[in-house]
């Protein structure tokens, strides 16, 4: 296959704007067609036959001992004959590049049948004898097909093909084949193509298949005889409208879909239930069929396998595509094909156009998950042919900026942050596989509800997540909520459960602020009481140490902490007017920041086991517990305010005051009976208090860290 | 009464096999077809079920002629290039959802003749034999706001006065049978062309014109091909062209050169 720069070599832009399709890619097949175009000028190049013949499907023998076992005709005279010069009637050798064009395989699946060209290709490490017998065969079976007959009385060479097939009738010639083949492996197995050579001029050279028309051709009829006949139709083609070029041609209706969604078998989409008809239905030209179906290795090469789903991503241009980006796609294929099968397409395509605007939208992504049932039974979980490269790195770029740069992600030793950033957990670090993350799954895989692998649905929320960023359609915030929600009450009620997950919590609040991020815009609802959720959290930029000096002038870093972390969170102050759900779902926020400072305590200075957020998991959460639950919380921490004070601490109200005075001022109004904020809404933003509550903490700070950390080397 | 002259109806006068090149019409019918769901099912697909998003112009042609009352593989003519004139607007936003049904095997060992001696014989799968389930994927919530125009003025006529009286002959469905639709009649326009400019907002879904839409930042704008007509012959019906849309799925207008757009109701369309 040539290099990128060998496509660009051989084929001048003046060339290849001869062979690109003349339409903009609007459909799958479209994409298909365009692939199959640039793999055969890649390997075949133009040319009638090129697009007919497969000569990928033996490139492991190429340059390998006994790779090629020719058997030599001599039709020259009247009578057919095998070679009798020096070389004798088989010639064993190897198959090199230099011949793969002059052997013009054309491989069909071994497990229906022997091959179209005259070329065939042998199973590995076939015996002596088997090659034998698949060397008589170029004589006996291929020259004697229907097909290749009827080919034969049509082309002015035909006869060449009728020599052969008498000499297949000849006993002694077989047995001639034979013997010859044996002696030549001298008894050894091997793994090779058998074809022949023919000579036709007295005097003239043995020649190849591919220097023979009559062979090209009859290896051409027998491909097409299967594109009308396969799962017993007998003859399913008519005239329509190719659904490629759009120009009218014979078309054929069983031909092959390298993404196997298009099966002749299938009645129920046939009129009349009749295969015969599958034409009528899907109308593709005999030529567009044949190139549609020699886009299936850079298909296979831009395929990746996530929750168990196969996940195609087929990189193309937008609009009609020039002879400029023809080359640029052929490089984003090649590369794929050739390159780490660890990087999904869009990594390769990222490496190459890493430079492109967000707003530049002509790389587009055929992006599907197909779930595979059985070999032929499957069902397409998530599909759009608007996949775009910049919406998975721009949210990759903008999770790690979030987790780097944004002061509520960071921490200080004397300034606990609100939300902690931890090494080993990917989502609250910054990480330079971010971009694989997204582009494979990976992301929601880390904070979304735990499924079965082998079971993905139809709605695994997963899968639709992961097709959504690709195509840069926005998710719905219920959906992410709902996940969330469901992950860390499985991590709660989880066996092996001891520590609130609150690197899980804040693993899943970054996700949800990068994908809120204005230029992404990959949040969405239908909801208006969740419509803050999906805007753009407006956290600081930290630039400086934050001075100890803030504490000294009578305020409490804590409270300007949590003023500006509710400020800066629209979720938590919608930017004005209608409040009520954002001011409960601020309630619940404060109630669980306050659930989590007081359970630290009670877990560090009192060393409790049991503390009071093990007391009120996330599920225990709900518009109807929780102005009871805000009731014995805030007594229990009364409780230790007079222990405390009594043990001769001294400070002014409450402990945790900055939560309690806010908490009774949401909580109050609308009284909780009132509420109306959706249970997934409740506990998610609960369990995000929970975290911030238990993180801000500077003194205990290094002792949970540490503990979460080797918590997390089990997870 | 018969068919008006082509050559006053549209912009060339041959009944033009051409699918790429606008017919404008003077006149137009305009209805907004919207239910609960929808689905259009792609070609390139029989063992995978999923939708297009823009409601194909033969799907639209057939609706019609179900509203109408005419037969299977009886309109293809009536809705012909050079016949007829559609735009298409989708006028919610298009989304989907994967909704996984059960279905029967149509192999030829699960199905039963019904009646097998009988003069008239069907082949039905075995309603009692186990289902397999299979995704679709659906259209929730379509609508679309068609402009359609006819040159044989007698179908015309009785298309308007059969929506006008909010009658339907056969029940409209969206893509599938159960997938009911509901029909809005807006009513009768004059059609005024628009040469607007070098770009022109359109609100339909623009068809042929994949490279003349400009693209624009926080404007989706997204392609798909899709049968536009139908001919009827000796085995039944072939597709004889293939339009593609290009529209926004937000169902905002998209921007777009190099089109000779038509008003309808204060609304910029595209016809094929």
């Amino acid at each position: 296959m040539l290099s990128p720069e060998g496509f660009r070599e051989t084929y001048s832009e003046a060339d290849l704007a001869e062979e690109l399709p003349n339409s903009p890619i609007g459909s799958l097949r479209d994409l298909q067609y365009l692939y199959g175009k640039l793999y055969t000028l890649a390997t075949t190049g133009g040319g009638e036959y090129a697009p007919y013949l497969t000569p990928d499907a033996a490139d492991d023998l190429i340059d390998t001992e006994d790779s090629l076992i020719a058997v030599r005709v001599d039709v020259s005279n009247d009578q057919p004959r095998l070679a009798t010069d020096n070389i004798g009637p088989i010639q064993l050798t190897r198959y090199t590049d230099g011949l793969v064009q002059q052997v013009s395989h054309c491989k069909y699946s071994a497990a229906r049948g022997i091959d179209h060209s005259v070329t065939h290709q042998a199973g590995r490490n076939s015996d002596p004898e088997k090659l034998a017998r698949y060397a008589k065969e170029r004589l006996t079976a291929w020259a004697m097909d229907d097909v290749v007959q009827k080919v034969a009385g049509a082309h002015d060479d035909g006869w060449i093909i009728d020599q052969l097939a008498e000499l297949a009738e000849n006993e002694q010639v077989l047995e001639s084949i034979e013997d010859g083949v044996i002696k030549s492996l001298g008894g050894e197995s091997a793994t090779a193509l058998l074809t022949v050579q023919v000579r036709t001029e007295p005097n003239g050279e043995y020649r190849w298949p591919g220097e023979i028309d009559v062979f090209l051709e009859a290896m051409r009829e027998r491909k097409l005889s299967k594109l009308v006949t396969k799962n017993k139709a007998n003859d399913s083609s008519g005239d329509a409208t190719d659904l490629v070029t759009g120009r009218p041609s014979r078309t054929v209706g069983t031909s092959e879909d390298p993404q196997n969604y298009y099966l002749g078998k299938q009645l129920e989409k046939f009129p009349g239930l009749d295969i015969e008809e599958a034409w009528r239905s899907h109308p593709i030209s005999e030529d567009a069929a044949v190139t549609v179906m020699n886009a299936e290795a850079f298909v296979e090469a831009c395929t990746y396998r996530t929750f168990g789903t196969k996940v195609y991503y087929l990189p193309y241009f937008f609009g009609r595509i020039s002879p400029e980006k023809a080359y640029n796609l052929y490089g984003l294929l090649y590369r794929a094909l050739s390159g780490d099968e660890d990087t999904t397409p869009i990594e390769d395509a990222y490496i190459k156009r890493r430079e492109l605007d967000i707003d530049e939208a002509d790389l587009r992504f055929y992006v599907s998950a197909v779930m595979p049932h059985q070999m032929s039974r499957y069902d397409v979980f998530g599909e759009t042919l608007n996949g775009r490269l910049q919406y998975p790195r721009e949210l990759a770029f903008t999770h790690n900026r979030l987790v780097e740069n944004i002061s509520a992600f960071n921490t200080q030793n004397d300034w606990t942050a609100p939300l902690p950033t931890n090494e080993s957990w990917d989502l609250i670090s910054t990480n330079n596989q971010r971009l694989h993350s997204v582009s494979t799954g990976w992301y929601f895989y880390q904070t979304f509800g735990e499924r079965d692998d082998a079971d993905a649905d139809a709605d695994d929320p997963r899968i639709e997540a992961l097709v959504s960023v690709l195509g840069g359609e926005p998710i719905p915030v219920e959906i992410l909520l709902g996940e969330y929600v469901d992950r860390i009450i499985s991590e709660e009620t989880d066996d092996e459960y001891d520590e609130f997950p609150s690197f899980l919590v804040a693993s899943q609040f970054a996700q949800l602020c990068a994908l809120a991020d204005g230029d992404l815009g990959l949040l969405t609802t239908t909801d208006p009481s969740k419509e803050p959720i999906t805007r753009e959290p407006r956290y600081e930029e930290h630039t400086m140490d934050i001075p100890d000096s803030l504490a000294t002038d009578g305020g409490y870093p804590a409270e300007t902490k949590l003023e500006s972390f509710i400020e800066d969170t629209p979720a938590l102050t919608p930017l004005s007017g209608e409040e009520s759900v954002t001011s409960e779902r601020r309630g619940a926020f404060l109630l669980g920041a306050l659930v989590g400072d007081i359970g630290s305590y009670q877990e560090y200075s009192e060393d409790r086991s049991t503390t009071l957020v093990d007391q009120y998991p996330v599920k225990s959460i709900t518009r109807s517990r929780i102005k009871k639950i805000t009731q014995e919380t805030i007594a229990k921490t009364l409780t230790y305010t007079r222990q405390e004070k009594k043990g001769g601490k001294s400070y002014p109200g409450t402990k945790a005051e900055h939560i309690v005075d806010r908490l009774r001022e949401t909580i109050l109004d609308p009284d909780p009976d009132e509420w109306e904020i959706g249970t997934d809404d409740l506990r998610f933003y609960y369990a995000l208090g929970i975290t911030y509550g238990m993180n801000d903490h500077p003194d205990w700070n290094q002792t949970e860290t540490d503990q979460q950390a080797d918590l997390e080397e089990d997870y | 009464m018969g068919q008006e002259s082509l050559e006053q109806w549209s912009n060339d006068g041959d009944n033009g096999e051409s699918a790429d090149s606008t017919e404008v019409p003077d006149r137009c019918l305009s209805i907004t077809i919207r239910g609960p769901w929808g689905h259009f099912r792609r070609i390139e697909g029989n063992i995978v079920k999923q939708t297009y998003r823009i409601i194909p112009r033969t799907t639209v042609a057939g609706l019609l002629a179900a509203v109408m009352g005419i037969e299977r593989d009886g309109y293809y003519e009536l809705f012909s290039p050079g016949n007829s004139a559609i735009a298409i607007e989708p006028v919610r936003e298009i989304r989907t959802i994967n909704m996984p049904m059960n279905t029967l095997s149509t192999s030829a060992g699960n199905l039963q003749s019904l009646n097998g001696r009988g003069k008239i014989s069907v082949k039905l799968p075995d309603p009692t034999t186990l289902r397999q389930q299979h995704n679709y994927e659906v259209l929730v919530e379509p609508a679309y706001r068609i402009d359609v125009s006819l040159a044989n003025d007698e179908r015309y006529r009785e298309l308007r006065n059969t929506l006008e009286a909010g009658k339907s002959h056969y029940v409209p469905s969206l893509g599938l049978s159960e997938h009911l639709a509901e029909i809005e009649y807006h009513g009768n326009f004059e059609v005024e062309t628009d040469h607007g400019g070098d770009q022109t907002e359109v609100n339909s879904a623009v068809p042929n014109a994949v490279e003349d839409v400009v693209l624009e930042p926080g404007t989706r704008c997204q392609v798909e091909e899709s049968p536009a007509f139908m001919r009827r012959d000796a085995g039944g019906r072939t597709t004889a062209g293939f339009t593609a849309y290009t529209y926004n799925p937000d169902a905002g207008p998209l921007t777009v050169k190099n089109v000779d757009p038509a008003r309808v109701d204060g609304r910029t369309v595209v016809f094929v």
